[in-house]
């Protein structure tokens, strides 16, 4: 198998993008699928502070390492959730990383900001623990951010991701979270610019990357995901996929063009909290706030 | 015989198969992985020899 550009042994095919890549050309390929996804949806500009939610799995090593490549001043933040023994390895792989290259990575602690861990939170409060986590994990990464003067946060979303989370929307024909699904959602009052550069590229390109680029990232997977609907959602595109090759990017793609007919059932209006005064859309405390209450009326009882 | 080693779980199936044959044959869609040997990433058209030893990298992540 010989690549498609340059004629050297090829190590992946990509049947998706109709191409055989030789280390050399996937890692341009990668490389260039990101300036292309940065420039195309305007997510950075060159002088612009980049906050990177890194944790420890390939994608956002790989999306951090890109964006130094690239130019950009990328800083990572990485958000301790305490969950037993996987937070310890993953927060360990990011250090790791960050120290080898001289990289700034900042961690908070879940326990620190909340007065729990995702495991107690867990316990306490009603609710999935993965809604639990997107919560407080949305919240964390954008007031870091805020209070750190970044202009715009990255996540390490891939096109798997955004395919699964896409098909999961339209599933329940949910017009909110289509209206929002987006690789960069511009940034209001507190709330900081969110921009996902990895929209375009696969897992499976992001893995070889990895290993082609010596980025030692964490294997494992979250515990809490096992029985996840996105990995099931995954599933079924993969095997679509197999069966009819760029299902996802033509899935992924085609939205793009169409996702101005989706609005918000209603225009959502942003308030400070009154706790802690970053943005919410509730009347009265932000989710966090209350969360926060939460644990501690549970904690004091 | 080839060993191919994921996780915890270690296959073994018979040489003379690409890759992608073998994967299929053990019930794993191809592109849901990555062989791995000696750190190198090894194509699905790879003919494994009788004897070698590959490992298996899961590229889906979860959550």
């Amino acid at each position: 198998m010989k690549c498609s550009v340059c004629g050297r042994e090829a190590v992946i095919k990509l049947r998706h993008a109709g191409l055989r890549l030789c280390p050399e050309h996937l890692v341009a390929r990668v490389e260039k699928e990101v300036a292309g996804a940065i420039r195309r949806f305007r997510m950075l500009a060159p002088q612009e502070r980049v906050l990177v939610a890194v944790s420890g799995g390939k994608d956002s090593l790989a999306l951090w390492h890109i964006l130094v490549e690239l130019g950009y001043r990328a800083e990572g933040l990485y958000i301790d959730l305490g969950i037993a023994g996987y937070s310890a390895r993953s927060r360990e792989a990011s250090q790791v990383f960050a120290r080898e290259r001289g990289f700034t990575l900042h961690v908070v602690s879940l326990e620190k900001e909340l007065g729990a861990t995702l495991d107690g939170l867990t316990r306490l409060a009603r609710g999935k623990t993965c809604s639990l986590c997107g919560t407080v994990k949305r919240y964390l990464m954008n007031k870091f951010a805020w209070e750190g003067g970044y202009q715009a946060l990255a996540t390490g979303h891939n096109l798997d991701d955004e395919a699964a989370t896409l098909l999961g929307n339209v599933l329940r024909w949910d017009e909110g979270y289509l209206a929002r699904q987006y690789p960069a959602l511009p940034g209001e009052g507190k709330l900081v610019k969110k921009i996902k550069p990895l929209v375009f590229l696969s897992e499976r390109e992001m893995a070889a990357y990895c290993l082609i680029k010596g980025i030692r990232y964490l294997y494992e997977d979250c515990p809490h995901a096992q029985g996840a609907r996105s990995i099931a959602l995954k599933g079924v595109l993969n095997e679509l996929e197999d069966r009819y090759p760029a299902t996802k990017i033509s899935f992924l793609r085609g939205f793009l063009k169409v996702r101005d007919r989706f609005r918000p059932p209603e225009p959502v209006v942003l308030q400070d909290c009154p706790g802690c005064g970053m943005p919410t859309a509730a009347d009265g405390p932000c989710r966090f706030c209350r969360l926060k209450g939460r644990v501690s009326h549970g904690a004091a009882a | 015989m080839v060993i191919l080693k994921r996780k915890e779980q270690v296959y073994t199936v018979e040489a003379g198969k690409t890759l992608e044959q073998a994967l299929r044959e053990l019930g794993i869609l191809p592109e849901t992985v990555l062989a791995i040997k000696d750190g190198r990433i090894v194509p699905l058209s790879h003919r494994p020899a009788d004897g070698e030893e590959l490992e298996l990298v899961d590229v889906i992540s979860g959550g």
